[in-house]
C-alpha cells in the first residue's frame, strides 16, 4: 500500500477545561476520499483549524509524505499543499470570476498582469467540469451556490493542491451545483489527490466517500470502510449511547395551556414551504433541522424581519401579517437572533441600556424615560438571567460570549412578551452559560408563555423541549412528543431519509 | 462601583471640559484682555452659529450618517425665506414670523428629503448630500447674486437683539443655551433618544429588536436640517442681511467640533454638552489667536492641528478608560478570591 499522503497521529487540543481533540488519528491517502463527521461540538471545527495551519495542537504530529511536524502555520500548511474550502463562501466581489479564480497566483509577465492566460485558463478550469459561468462576470453578482462553486474550483484545480479539505462545502449549493461538485471530487481522486470530506448529511457522504472517520466528544470512535456501513450503522456511531436527559427542565414543568400561535400553510419561496404547526401557552417547542434546513428563515418570518410569501398566522386567534419586528413586537412576539454580534447587541450601549432598549415604551409608560424605575428593571433582569459582571454600567464589550447572550435574552424578556422565538440560544457559548440560559428558558421563560426554539445540537432540544418539529429541506418531516425523544430518531429524520423507519414520529404535512 | 472610579470615569468621559478649563487657563494667564466679561460673551456670541452647525453634525453622527449639506442649508434656508417674503410674495408672506416659519420648514424638508434618500432609496449618505450640498449652493448664487437687506426686526432678532434685563448679553447666545438643554433631555431622558443611539450604534440590530430604524434616520436629518435653518437664521440675523456667501466652508469645521465633544464617527454615541464644548473650544482657540495677532490663514492651520490633538487625546482616552475598568475588575476578582480564602480558613 502507498505511504498516505496525510496523516494525523496522536492529535490533541486542551483548552482550559475542555478537552476539544483527544488522541485522534487518522490518514488520508492519495486517491482516496475521507470522510469526517461527528455532531457539533465533536471536535470537527478544531481538526479543520489544526489542518488549515490556525490552531496548534497540544500534543501528537502531523506528517506530510515523509516530513513531519508537531504543528503546521497557515504558510505551512499553504506551501506543503494543503487547501481549505471554508464554509462561507469568501470571496471578492468587486473582481472578476477569473480574478478570483487566480487571485495569489494571478499570470503575468514582467510585472503586467497577464489577463489572456489566466482568462484561458480559468474557462478551462469552468467548462472542465461543465459550469456554465462566464469569466468576466464579477462574483458579486453570482449565487451563494455558484460562489461556493468558484471557491472550491480555486482550491482544487486552480491552485492544484495535493490536499484538500472539503469542510462542510456542500452546505451552499443548489442541487445542479452539488452534482457538479461531486464530479470535480471523483475527478480529483482519479488524479491522485487525497480529499478529507466534511459533511453533516450521511447520504452525501455515503454516496462519495471511500472511508469515514466518525468523531465523538473530541475522540476518533470509528474508522471504516465504505463497504461495511449503510445509514443506521452510521448514525449509531455518530450518536453513540442515546444521551440521557440533564434535567435542565424542571419535572413539575407546568402542563401547557391553549393555543397562542397556529401557522397555516406557511412558505417563503426557495428557503421553506407549507409549514403548519401551533404553539400552545406555557409549550417549549423545538424546530430541529440541519443548515440550509430553512428553521433561521421561519423564525425570521415570523419575527416579521424577512415576511414569509405565503400562509397565514394566527395569534391568540386572529389573523396577523407582520411587515416589521416592530409590529411583532408590540404584538407580544419577541425574537433571538442566532447571530448575536451582528443583528442582537449594540456594542456602544452598556449592559443596562442593552437590557432596556425594548421596554422603555412599557416601563415609563410614555416618551420620557424614569431612570430610577428603569435601572431597578434593569437590574431585576440582570440577576433573573445571572450575567456575570460587576456592574449594570460595564460596556457589553467586556463581556464573555455566553454573558453577552445573556444580555439579549434578558433584553427580549423584558417586555414580557407571550411568544419567543429563539434562535439558536446556545450558540457559542460556554457549558456554564448553556446551562443557566436553558434553565431560564425551560423555567422563567416558558411561564406563561409559549416558546420556539432551534438548537445547534439535538442534545439541548431534547433536554427542555415539549415537543420537537424536525424540519428537513424546508419543510415539517416529523413531529415528537417528550416521551417519543429519541436521538437516534431525531437524527435520521433531520437527514430526510427515516421514513421507513418512523416509530414514533407521525407525518404531519396532512394535517 | 468606588465613588474615586466614577469621579475618574466621569472626568475621562467629560474630557471636553477639562480641555476647555486647561485652555482657558492657559489663556487667562498669557493673554491679558482674554479672561474679561466682554471677550467671555464675545467667546460664545461667535460661537453659537458654530454650535448650532456642530449639534446638527453631531446629531446626523450619532445615527451612524453624516451630513454635508448643512452650511448650504444654512445659506439657503433663510435665504429663500427672505426672497419668497420680501421679494416675491410680499403681500401674502410679508409677515416676519411666517419668514421664520419658512426658513425653518425649508431646513425641515431638505433634511426629509436628504432622510428619505439614504433611509428608504438606501443612498450612501456622503454622496447624497454631497449633491445637495453643490445644488443649494448654486442655487443660492443663482437666486440671490445681491445680498437682501435690510431685515425685519422680528426676524433679525435671534442674531442681533440683545437683552437689557440679562446684563446686555445677546438673544443668541441664551437660545443656544436652551437648545442644548433641551438636545440634552432628548438623548438622555426620552424614548426616542435611546432608540435615535441605539440605531446609530447598530442598525441591523435595532431593526431586528422593532425600532423604526429608517423613521430614526429621517428624523435625524430633518433635525439636522432645522438646526442648520436656525444656524441661518443666527447668521442672517448678525449681518441683517441674507447673502450668498453664509457659511461656506462650515460644515467640516463642525465636523472638529462634534468629534471634539466626544461624538463617534461610527455612530451611537454623543452628548449635547460635550458638542457645546467643542464649539466652545474651537470658538475660544481662534479668539486667543486673534487677540495675539496671529494672520486669519494661520489661524485655520492651528485650528488643524488643535482637530488632530483632540483625536489624539481621544484615543488614549478610551485606552485609559478600558484599562481603568479591567483594573477594577482584577481588583474585584482579587476581592472575592480573599473572601473566598477566609471563608475556607474560618471553617
Amino acid at each position: 500500500m502507498k505511504a498516505p499522503a496525510l496523516s494525523l497521529n496522536g492529535i490533541s487540543k486542551i483548552y482550559p477545561g475542555t478537552v476539544a481533540l483527544d488522541q485522534v488519528s487518522f490518514e488520508v491517502y492519495p486517491g482516496e476520499v475521507h470522510g469526517l463527521i461527528g455532531k457539533n461540538g465533536a471536535g470537527k471545527s478544531t481538526l479543520v483549524g489544526i489542518l488549515a495551519g490556525l490552531i496548534e495542537p497540544t500534543e501528537g504530529t502531523i506528517s506530510l509524505g515523509d516530513r513531519s511536524y508537531h504543528s503546521l502555520s497557515r504558510v505551512r500548511a499553504k506551501k506543503e499543499g494543503v487547501a481549505i474550502v471554508p464554509q462561507e463562501p469568501e470571496l471578492i466581489l468587486d473582481l472578476t470570476v477569473a480574478e478570483n479564480l487566480f487571485l495569489g497566483i494571478l499570470p503575468s509577465r514582467k510585472g503586467i498582469l497577464d489577463r489572456k492566460t489566466m482568462r484561458a485558463g480559468a474557462e478551462k478550469a469552468l467548462s472542465a467540469y461543465g459550469i456554465g459561468i462566464s469569466v468576466d462576470l464579477l462574483a458579486g453578482d453570482l449565487s451563494l451556490s455558484e460562489r461556493q462553486l468558484l471557491l472550491i474550483l480555486k482550491s482544487c484545480v486552480v491552485e492544484d493542491a495535493p490536499i484538500v479539505v472539503l469542510d462542510e462545502s456542500s452546505a451552499p449549493l443548489s442541487g445542479r451545483d452539488a452534482l457538479i461538485l461531486r464530479k470535480i471530487v471523483v475527478d480529483l481522486r482519479s488524479r491522485g489527490k487525497a480529499i478529507v470530506y466534511i459533511s453533516h448529511h450521511i447520504d452525501e457522504l455515503l454516496d462519495i466517500c471511500d472511508r469515514l472517520t466518525v468523531l465523538r466528544d473530541g475522540k476518533a470512535v470509528a474508522v471504516r470502510e465504505r463497504a461495511s456501513l449503510d445509514h443506521a450503522s452510521l448514525s449509531e456511531l455518530i450518536i453513540g449511547e442515546e444521551s440521557s436527559l440533564t434535567g435542565g427542565r424542571p419535572e413539575d414543568a407546568p402542563f401547557p395551556g391553549e393555543e397562542i400561535l397556529r401557522v397555516e400553510g406557511l412558505s417563503r419561496w426557495g428557503t421553506f414551504g407549507d409549514i403548519s404547526f401551533s404553539l400552545r401557552r406555557g409549550e417549549i417547542l423545538g424546530l430541529a433541522g440541519l443548515r440550509g434546513s430553512g428553521r433561521t428563515e421561519l423564525l425570521k418570518a415570523l419575527a416579521g424581519i424577512e415576511p414569509a410569501d405565503e400562509g397565514e398566522v394566527f395569534l391568540r386567534g386572529s389573523r396577523v401579517h407582520f411587515h416589521s419586528p416592530a409590529e411583532a413586537l408590540a404584538e407580544g412576539i419577541a425574537y433571538l437572533p442566532e447571530e448575536r454580534e451582528k443583528e442582537g447587541l449594540l456594542r456602544s450601549f452598556s449592559i443596562r441600556d442593552n437590557l432596556l432598549l425594548n421596554c422603555f415604551g412599557k416601563v415609563c409608560g410614555g416618551r420620557f424615560i424614569n431612570w430610577e424605575t428603569s435601572e431597578e428593571r434593569a437590574l431585576a433582569v440582570f440577576r433573573d438571567v445571572r450575567i456575570k459582571a460587576f456592574s449594570i454600567h460595564q460596556g457589553v464589550d467586556e463581556l464573555s460570549g455566553g454573558n453577552r447572550q445573556k444580555v439579549v435574552i434578558g433584553r427580549i424578556m423584558t417586555n414580557g412578551p407571550e411568544i419567543y422565538l429563539l434562535d439558536e440560544p446556545t450558540r457559542g457559548v460556554d457549558i456554564g452559560a448553556k446551562k443557566a440560559i436553558l434553565s431560564t428558558v425551560s423555567g422563567r421563560i416558558r411561564n406563561g408563555a409559549g416558546v420556539i426554539i432551534t438548537s445547534p445540537g439535538l442534545d439541548d432540544l431534547i433536554d427542555v423541549c415539549d415537543r420537537i418539529l424536525v424540519l428537513s429541506k424546508g419543510g415539517i418531516f416529523t413531529e415528537y412528543e417528550r416521551k417519543d425523544f429519541s436521538e437516534h430518531r431525531l437524527f435520521l429524520d433531520m437527514q430526510g431519509f427515516g421514513q421507513q423507519d418512523r416509530r414514533g414520529g407521525r407525518e404531519c404535512q396532512a394535517v | 462601583m468606588s465613588g474615586s472610579l466614577k469621579l475618574r470615569l466621569a472626568l475621562l468621559d467629560n474630557i471636553i471640559w477639562m480641555m476647555l478649563i486647561a485652555f482657558f487657563s492657559v489663556c487667562a494667564l498669557g493673554i491679558p484682555s482674554f479672561a474679561t466679561w466682554t471677550n467671555m460673551v464675545n467667546i460664545l456670541y461667535h460661537t453659537t452659529i458654530m454650535s448650532m452647525l456642530v449639534l446638527a453634525q453631531g446629531f446626523v453622527l450619532m445615527s451612524g450618517n453624516l451630513d454635508l449639506s448643512i452650511d448650504a442649508v444654512l445659506a439657503f434656508a433663510p435665504g429663500m425665506a427672505i426672497l419668497v417674503s420680501v421679494k416675491w410674495f410680499p403681500g401674502l408672506l410679508g409677515n416676519p414670523w411666517t419668514a421664520i416659519l419658512l426658513t425653518l420648514s425649508i431646513g425641515a424638508l431638505l433634511g426629509l428629503f436628504n432622510g428619505f434618500c439614504v433611509a428608504r432609496l438606501g443612498m450612501n449618505a456622503f454622496m447624497q448630500t454631497l449633491s445637495v450640498s453643490i445644488i443649494l449652493r448654486g442655487l443660492v448664487l443663482f437666486f440671490i447674486p445681491l445680498s437682501i437687506f435690510p431685515l425685519d426686526p422680528v426676524y433679525s432678532f435671534i442674531g442681533k437683539a440683545r437683552i437689557v434685563q440679562l446684563g446686555n448679553i445677546p438673544a443668541a447666545i441664551p437660545v443656544t443655551f436652551l437648545i442644548f438643554f433641551i438636545f440634552h433631555v432628548l438623548i438622555n431622558y426620552t424614548v426616542f433618544g435611546r432608540n435615535y443611539l441605539a440605531t446609530g450604534g447598530n442598525t441591523r440590530a435595532s431593526f431586528v429588536a422593532g425600532i423604526n430604524t429608517n423613521r430614526m434616520i429621517i428624523l435625524g436629518f430633518m433635525v439636522a436640517g432645522i438646526l442648520s435653518a436656525i444656524a441661518g437664521m443666527l447668521t442672517a440675523g448678525r449681518q441683517d442681511s441674507v447673502s450668498n456667501t453664509m457659511g461656506n466652508g462650515m460644515t467640516l469645521l463642525a465636523f472638529a467640533g462634534a468629534l471634539l465633544g466626544g461624538t463617534s464617527m461610527s455612530g451611537g454615541k454623543g452628548s449635547a454638552f460635550g458638542m457645546l464644548g467643542g464649539a466652545i473650544l474651537l470658538g475660544m482657540f481662534s479668539n486667543a489667536l486673534n487677540l495675539l495677532g496671529v494672520k486669519v490663514t494661520l489661524i485655520h492651520a492651528a485650528q488643524g492641528t488643535l482637530i488632530f490633538l483632540a483625536i489624539l487625546i481621544d484615543r488614549f482616552r478610551v485606552a485609559l478608560r478600558g484599562s481603568i475598568l479591567r483594573k477594577e475588575q482584577v481588583r474585584k476578582l482579587h476581592h472575592s478570591l480573599n473572601e473566598q480564602a477566609e471563608n475556607v480558613t474560618s471553617y
